[in-house]
């Protein structure tokens, strides 16, 4: 007997829904499942390309949604790292590297999970702080607020010696990202991102990064859906600094400015900012460059010679990919859109 | 009707944003020395006709000649150079700007410095409360002021032939009297216009032509005397299609 | 007593460089909504011009200085923003961004990354003593060159055909249009004055600093930012004052607060920006027509 219509609909509807979803793990975990059949050194760059995922879908979330461009990101995952790396630190390790700390830092030995959860908490908490002003401002002006957030993150982490150090790095934090860990979080960081963007808060902020006038008018409080956008991105950004402090073993200021904000940022742009499957494609796209410039720096080999390009062309070149894509085609690879479904329904 | 060659020819000109096409087709002469109006409610696409006379849109299809050549693919800024000028919606006159400067602006594609002055001398004479604010910010000027110096700076250019899109928006109806004896007496000059209006009624006076306009076509035109008896201005006004013209009248 | 007076010399000289550099970047973003981050590798450039000509008479560094840096502007101008004039301000901000890292990374690429000294007209670091007080040179210098500066700025946007039609294309730039004002020159030309302010930046800091490094423009372009957000985006008096302000408060922090805060005196000082904006979001002197026509 056939199955009623309407249900067979309703299935079929959530389906398409929810398809980008799928498709989007889907994608994300079978190339883990090749890498992990790779030797361990590919194994250890695709960790890194999962936990950078994690980080340009955080950023994402606030971007993608509001239309603001944030520059602070990055000082949401330094902020998450320092929490997560305090709070999982072997007490003796503090002892010798952060002698100065409360006793009550000092002594919490906190598992990974709580940790890390500490960490993209405490990002959130952070975000909800200074967002609170700073999503009243338009566009352009929130932007370069934003900017100041992760300068001010960088002085202060950079200073407060007693907390982080200072500027010399943190190390023996407990190494547990490997493989597995960060696809758990890469696709949860995926799951976050797309309930956040089905939800009607979100929706109205869409609407409202077309025509902001409109949605005011229209009763919607641009201020709170911003704010809600940035602390959710906060909390994904602050994880994904605690992912990236626990596969290094160390924490340094220093990773966590200009160069880790225009990665990221770049593979945002070159990916799409208008779409989670821009996001995680920039990732994706991000990860395979940085192999392929890596190989031509490395060089290749014709007899006794080495033919490699110099160090640092690979900046030069993701530089020059960013400013074409937003020249020719700005809206990205993923040009704005989610994966679809590819069988139309008759 | 002259028999000379029009001033500005407009022909079966069409003007499209993305999947709205705002003029439908539009025929329009415009003959030296004349005063024609268009007349028609919002969104008629009075406004889209205007720009894209003006350059400031490009039109789809169709063609806009001035003068004997063509203008098209003209660049925005090379439009007043060829002699036509516009005092757009709003007027947008610059608010920070002193009246005085807002006037030079007028001047930017004109060469001569003395024939400028002497030009200024003349409007302020036309325009007397502009002289005796010159060098106040323009913002601080009534609107009816802020439409004078709207008018004053388009004149500047020295145009053949001058736009304008609803001077009469947001005036109190003694200022926009005085808005049109303005016009009359610039017509007087030898300065053609071309004048958008919504407020249909006022134009009869002043206007040789009128046009009205209506989703995005011209569904009635004539002399003003014949527009303003003619019983289906109403209909064509608010866009019901005329195909016959109306028995006995 | 002379603590304070050279305290606040120090200050206004520190908040004249970054009201310089503020309103470069303003003078861009009135004509064409356009945050300029590429701004600091004009100082850079401009900076390692001075490192290549060194040795040649000063005067012919100072010209090369301003020749590379109006030079650059143009070229970014025409090549990254100009295929972009019609987008939206986000969009143009990422292009900035891009050009920025891609010049920067471009300079470590030929000339490395770690810093090089200079010694650069080491004659102004001489003391001086004014009414009894000891200054540095420097300071004054930079006080009088950003006075200059700022009164020739003005004198050229009051006065001059070119500078009247920029002050028009920054509140309307579509009427500017239709009355003539032709967008490509006057954007040209503010993207050279820009080049210029921020040559005679690059040349104080480096005498001030004695080195020359791959992020040392973006490092005050950065807080110069933070100085237009709060003068005022889209208004010059805002720019330069917001820049003073900042910098000015930087100096003044560091001799208020005690010793171990006053690593943290630009934290205090965009903690107070942030303040400043909850009130005033448009900041201090905004500009008229900024806001989107409905």
């Amino acid at each position: 007997m056939p199955p009623p219509a309407a249900s067979n609909a309703r299935w079929s509807g959530l389906l398409l829904r929810l398809w980008p979803l799928v498709a989007l793990i889907a994608i994300v975990v079978a190339i883990v499942l090749c890498a992990s059949f790779a030797p361990v050194v590919l194994q250890r760059r695709t960790t890194q390309g999962l936990i950078n995922l994690v980080a340009v879908v955080g950023l994402y979330v606030f971007v993608g949604n509001s239309g603001v461009l944030s520059f602070g990101n990055v000082a949401f995952m330094a902020v998450g790292a320092y929490v997560s790396a305090l709070l999982t630190m072997k007490a003796t390790a503090k002892s010798v590297f952060l002698p100065d700390l409360p006793a009550v830092i000092a002594h919490a030995e906190w598992p990974s999970l709580a940790g890390a959860l500490a960490g993209g908490g405490v990002a959130a908490l952070f975000a909800l702080v200074v967002g609170w002003p700073l999503m009243r401002l338009s566009g352009v002006s929130a932007s370069i607020a934003t900017f100041a957030v992760l300068v001010v993150a960088y002085i202060v982490l950079g200073n407060w010696t007693a907390m982080t150090g200072g500027q010399s790095s943190l190390m023996g934090l407990p190494a547990y990202v490997d493989l597995w860990t960060a696809l758990g979080w890469a696709v949860a960081a995926i799951v976050i991102a797309f309930a956040y963007q089905e939800t009607r808060s979100a929706l109205q902020l869409r609407a409202s990064r077309e025509d902001e006038a409109a949605a005011q008018a229209s009763g919607v409080d641009v201020v709170v859906h911003r704010l809600i956008a940035f602390v959710i991105s906060a909390f994904l950004s602050g994880i994904a600094g605690v992912l990236l402090a626990h596969f290094l073993g160390i924490v340094r200021v220093e990773n966590f400015y200009l160069d880790l904000t225009f990665l990221i940022v770049a593979m945002l742009i070159i990916g799409g900012r208008g779409s989670l499957t821009g996001a995680v494609a920039g990732a994706l796209v991000i990860a395979v460059l940085t192999e392929l410039l890596r190989q031509i720096e490395i060089g290749v080999q014709i007899g006794k010679m080495t033919i490699g390009a110099p160090a640092g062309v690979g900046d030069v070149i993701l530089a020059l990919i960013m400013l074409l894509i937003i020249l020719f085609r700005p809206n990205g690879l993923a040009g704005g859109r989610e994966l679809t479904w590819p069988f139309r329904p008759r | 009707m002259s028999a000379r060659l029009p001033l500005l020819e407009v022909s079966g000109l069409v003007v499209r944003y993305g999947a709205v096409t705002a003029v439908r087709g539009v025929d329009l002469q415009v003959g030296e020395g004349e005063i024609v109006s268009i007349v028609g409610p919002n969104g008629a696409g009075k406004t889209s006709l205007i720009s894209a006379v003006a350059g400031i849109v490009p039109p789809a299809a169709g063609s806009i000649g001035f003068a004997g050549k063509s203008l098209a693919g003209i660049a925005l800024e090379d439009v007043v150079a060829r002699g036509l000028a516009l005092v757009p919606e709003g007027r947008h006159i610059f608010a920070s700007l002193t009246v005085m400067e807002n006037l030079m602006l007028g001047a930017t594609v004109r060469r001569d410095a003395d024939g400028v002055r002497a030009d200024i001398d003349r409007l302020f004479a036309m325009f007397p409360i502009l002289g005796e604010r010159r060098r106040q910010p323009a913002g601080q000027l009534s609107g009816g002021e802020q439409q004078q110096l709207a008018i004053a700076r388009a004149l500047l250019s020295r145009p053949r032939l001058l736009m304008l899109d609803e001077p009469s928006l947001g005036l109190a109806p003694t200022v926009v009297a005085q808005v049109y004896a303005l016009l009359k007496s610039v017509r007087e000059q030898g300065v053609t216009i071309l004048l958008i209006e919504q407020n249909a009624e006022r134009v009869f006076g002043l206007s040789d032509h009128v046009h009205v306009m209506s989703g995005g076509e011209f569904g009635l035109s004539g002399s003003a005397a014949e527009i303003k008896n003619d019983l289906r201005f109403d209909a064509a006004y608010f866009g019901v299609h005329m195909r016959q013209p109306a028995s006995g009248q | 007593m002379e603590r304070l007076v050279q305290t606040l010399v120090d200050a206004v000289s520190v908040g004249s460089l970054y009201a310089l550099t503020a309103l470069g970047i303003g003078l861009i973003f009135g004509v064409m909504r356009l945050i300029n981050f590429a701004h600091g590798e004009l100082i850079t450039f401009a900076a390692y011009t001075l490192l290549a000509l060194f040795g040649l008479p000063v005067p012919l560094m100072l010209f090369g200085a301003i020749a590379v840096a109006v030079a650059l502007a143009l070229v970014t101008e025409r090549a990254a923003f100009r295929p972009l004039r019609n987008a939206d301000p986000t969009t143009l901000l990422i292009s900035s961004f891009a050009v920025s890292f891609f010049l920067q990374k471009l300079l470590i690429l030929v000339v490395g990354s770690r810093l090089k000294g200079l010694d650069f007209l080491p004659a102004l670091g001489r003391q001086i003593e004014l009414l009894g007080i000891r200054l540095q040179l420097l300071q004054i210098a930079t006080i009088l060159v950003s006075a200059i500066l700022l009164v020739a700025l003005t004198w050229f946007l009051r006065a001059t055909r070119l500078g009247l039609q920029m002050r028009a294309a920054a509140e309307d730039f579509r009427m500017a249009r239709v009355l003539g004002v032709r967008a490509n020159r006057v954007i040209a030309m503010a993207f050279a004055l820009s080049g210029i302010l921020a040559a005679a930046v690059s040349c104080l800091i480096v005498v001030q600093t004695g080195v020359v490094q791959p992020r040392m423009g973006l490092q005050l372009v950065v807080i110069a930012f933070v100085g237009t957000v709060i003068g005022g985006l889209g208004s010059l008096t805002g720019a330069a004052l917001g820049g003073f302000l900042v910098g000015a408060t930087s100096i003044l922090l560091q001799a208020l607060l005690p010793p171990d805060l006053r690593v943290f005196r630009e934290a205090f000082v965009f903690v107070a920006v942030a303040l400043v904006l909850l009130f005033r979001p448009q900041g201090l002197i905004p500009a008229r027509g900024l806001k989107e026509r409905i």
